[in-house]
């Protein structure tokens, strides 16, 4: 069992950053390959014209499972030793509704709006503003939000342990849902493009 | 049968495929490795007789002096003693907990107890789960006693260095004992412990938060 | 000639400013595949979780910085303020989300110019103005801020990256992510279509 790598001192600190430059260089660029440095591709998602954020979350999210778990199952890699971020329930659901609609609205999320960035989008800019501004709104409040902040605290939880099932099955379960999901995508962005082009096409034969 | 007739099939649908089938294939498997330790007698031999696996009380004593805050200290013993006095900067943690604790692989770990008996039994638990930073204090608290916080001045030392051990005693509230003082004198008092119980780095769990955290 | 009605947008076209034609520039490449994308994606991350031990992330690199400007303008402050406090500290810029941040503009940049995807232009719908675009992303990017330093990550950092690990705490704010998105959609429509 030698990974991850750093945790076994195979490097130090300021190599780590060197990787991290490395890795943000991975992805950034599959991100503006997908697509994903124009909000309208990004925001396409949720009129479901173009479901290409859930296709490529979700690819992302079972390959890395997949591949953590494999590599585990081979004695590889220590799955122990990767950061889990702990659980406050609460605070994580109402942040993430904040943050779908700072989606909609906004038109980016950080990753993509740095991709934004990269590639000319005037309004990424804007936006990266406006997260400054919220992340020093939420540290002028924070004193007092403290509490809720660190409420409904479960620490490192996992589905498989919320769920007391084998981590196998839940990794299994999260596959065949995502393999569902894209066939439901293609199926619903086909109809939803067809009704586009209905609709077009009775717009023209009005103009006519 | 067409279905299976792959060359026919797009590439999201083998993708697909190939998905579901690992997926399924997971059902039966545990990624954690069942916590096994695998250990290596002959390296851990070596890094014995070479002797890179431990500390001296006068080192250690440096590194605090330092201001370095790249290591970690454990206090192996039970909370009365720990609470009585303990090194500064030093976390409490019974041995019974030591592998579950969350320390990193790659970063210097000091270990101490009384003597060296429950230091080595610990040195050898972390570096058999793979905590190459582990090392042991020489001696225990016991050195830390007798050549830190009470060294003896030998008539025969150098002022420089014998001023030196005076302002390290010092620093750590002790005092330097004259050249006939014997040694393990139990008379001296341990200094009053001046910083709350809770170890002076921040808990080990906030640190990792602002390392690693999104 | 632009109507009002909304207009078939073809799914693999690029966008480009509505305001003006750019002859000059080359014809983008069409996007990639998305589950290739994902693909490359989730590579990368495991790459990270095999060498580092962690996942990828974006929105502590923005915290770090806007620590960094608090402490620039008034230090006793953000020295009391116990969110601001805990990313300051000797170099609070040398951590691995601003390394990571960096390379994520410069992989995006490079992604772009090879697909002649880089110019300048404004990403909006044709019935709100480029004012009201800037607008509503600077109120977007408000709350995503916010809502990303409660929930401890965005997207990247929570939803991915703990989503790979079956973090629950990462699953339940996916779908809060996708349910808050998708319930406002139709509130906002008039920026995008």
């Amino acid at each position: 069992m030698s990974a991850p790598f750093y945790k076994f001192g195979m490097f130090g600190d300021e190599a780590l950053l060197i990787v991290a430059f490395l890795l943000g260089i991975g992805f950034g660029f599959f991100l503006e390959r997908a697509g994903f440095g124009s909000a309208r591709k990004l925001t396409a998602q949720f009129y479901f014209r173009d479901l290409a954020v859930f296709k490529v979350m979700f690819t992302a999210i079972v390959v890395a499972g997949l591949g953590v778990f494999y590599l585990g199952w081979a004695g590889v890699l220590d799955v122990s030793l990767i950061y889990m971020s702990p659980t406050y329930l609460v605070p994580q659901i109402v942040g993430g509704l904040l943050l779908g609609i700072g989606f909609t609205i906004g038109g980016y999320c950080p990753g993509t709006s740095l991709v934004g960035v990269a590639t000319g989008s005037l309004d990424a800019v804007v936006y990266g503003l406006g997260i400054f501004a919220g992340i020093f709104v939420f540290g002028e409040i924070f004193p007092a939000i403290t509490g809720f902040f660190t409420s409904t605290a479960m620490g490192e939880l996992t589905l498989p342990q919320a769920f007391h099932l084998s981590y196998g099955l839940v990794l299994f379960a999260v596959v065949l849902m995502a393999v569902g999901g894209f066939a439901g995508a293609g199926w619903v962005e086909r109809r939803m493009a067809a009704k586009d082009a209905a609709a077009a096409n009775a717009a023209a034969a009005q103009e006519a | 049968m067409k279905l299976f007739d792959f060359s026919s099939w797009k590439l999201n649908q083998k993708l697909a495929l190939g998905a579901l089938l690992l997926g399924a294939l997971a059902v039966a498997g545990d990624p954690y490795g069942g916590g096994k330790v695998e250990i290596d007698a002959g390296e851990l031999a070596r890094i014995v007789q070479d002797e890179v696996d431990h500390v001296t009380a006068p080192q250690l004593a440096d590194w605090i002096l330092a201001g370095r805050t790249d290591f970690r200290v454990l206090d192996l013993r039970d909370e009365v003693a720990y609470a009585t006095y303990h090194v500064p900067g030093a976390e409490r943690v019974p041995i019974t907990e030591l592998a579950d604790y969350p320390l990193y692989r790659n970063e210097p770990i000091v270990l101490y107890s009384d003597g060296g008996i429950h230091s080595a039994q610990g040195w050898f638990l972390l570096r058999a789960e793979g905590y190459a930073g582990a090392s042991i204090l020489l001696g225990g608290l016991d050195a830390w006693k007798d050549e830190v916080l009470f060294p003896v001045l030998a008539e025969n030392l150098e002022p420089a260095a014998a001023t030196r051990l005076t302002e390290v005693a010092e620093h750590f509230g002790g005092q330097p004992r004259g050249a006939g003082a014997a040694q393990d004198d139990a008379s001296y008092e341990m200094p009053e412990v001046a910083m709350p119980v809770a170890p002076a780095a921040p808990p080990p769990s906030q640190r990792r938060k602002k390392k690693e955290g999104c | 000639m632009t109507t009002t009605a909304t207009r078939a947008v073809p799914l693999d076209a690029p966008v480009r400013s509505a305001e003006r034609a750019e002859p000059h520039v080359r014809a983008a490449a069409p996007y990639s595949n998305p589950y290739l994308a994902g693909i490359g994606l989730g590579l990368v991350l495991l790459a990270a979780f095999v060498v580092t031990g962690r996942g990828l992330g974006a929105s502590g690199a923005f915290s770090s910085v806007v620590a960094v400007a608090v402490e620039a303008a008034a230090p006793v402050h953000a020295a009391g303020n116990d969110f601001f406090a805990g990313y300051l500290g000797t170099s609070p810029l040398k951590t691995f989300l601003v390394f990571e941040v960096l390379g994520v503009l410069l992989g995006g940049f490079a992604s772009g110019a090879l697909a002649g995807r880089l110019h300048r232009r404004v990403e909006k719908g044709p019935r709100i103005s480029t004012t009201g675009r800037f607008a509503l992303a600077f109120v977007g990017g408000g709350l995503m801020g916010a809502g990303a330093k409660l929930a401890r990550g965005c997207t990247s950092g929570q939803a991915l990256t703990g989503g790979a690990l079956l973090n629950a705490g990462s699953w339940a704010f996916m779908l809060a992510v996708f349910a808050g998105a998708y319930g406002v959609a139709w509130f906002v429509r008039r920026q995008w279509r």
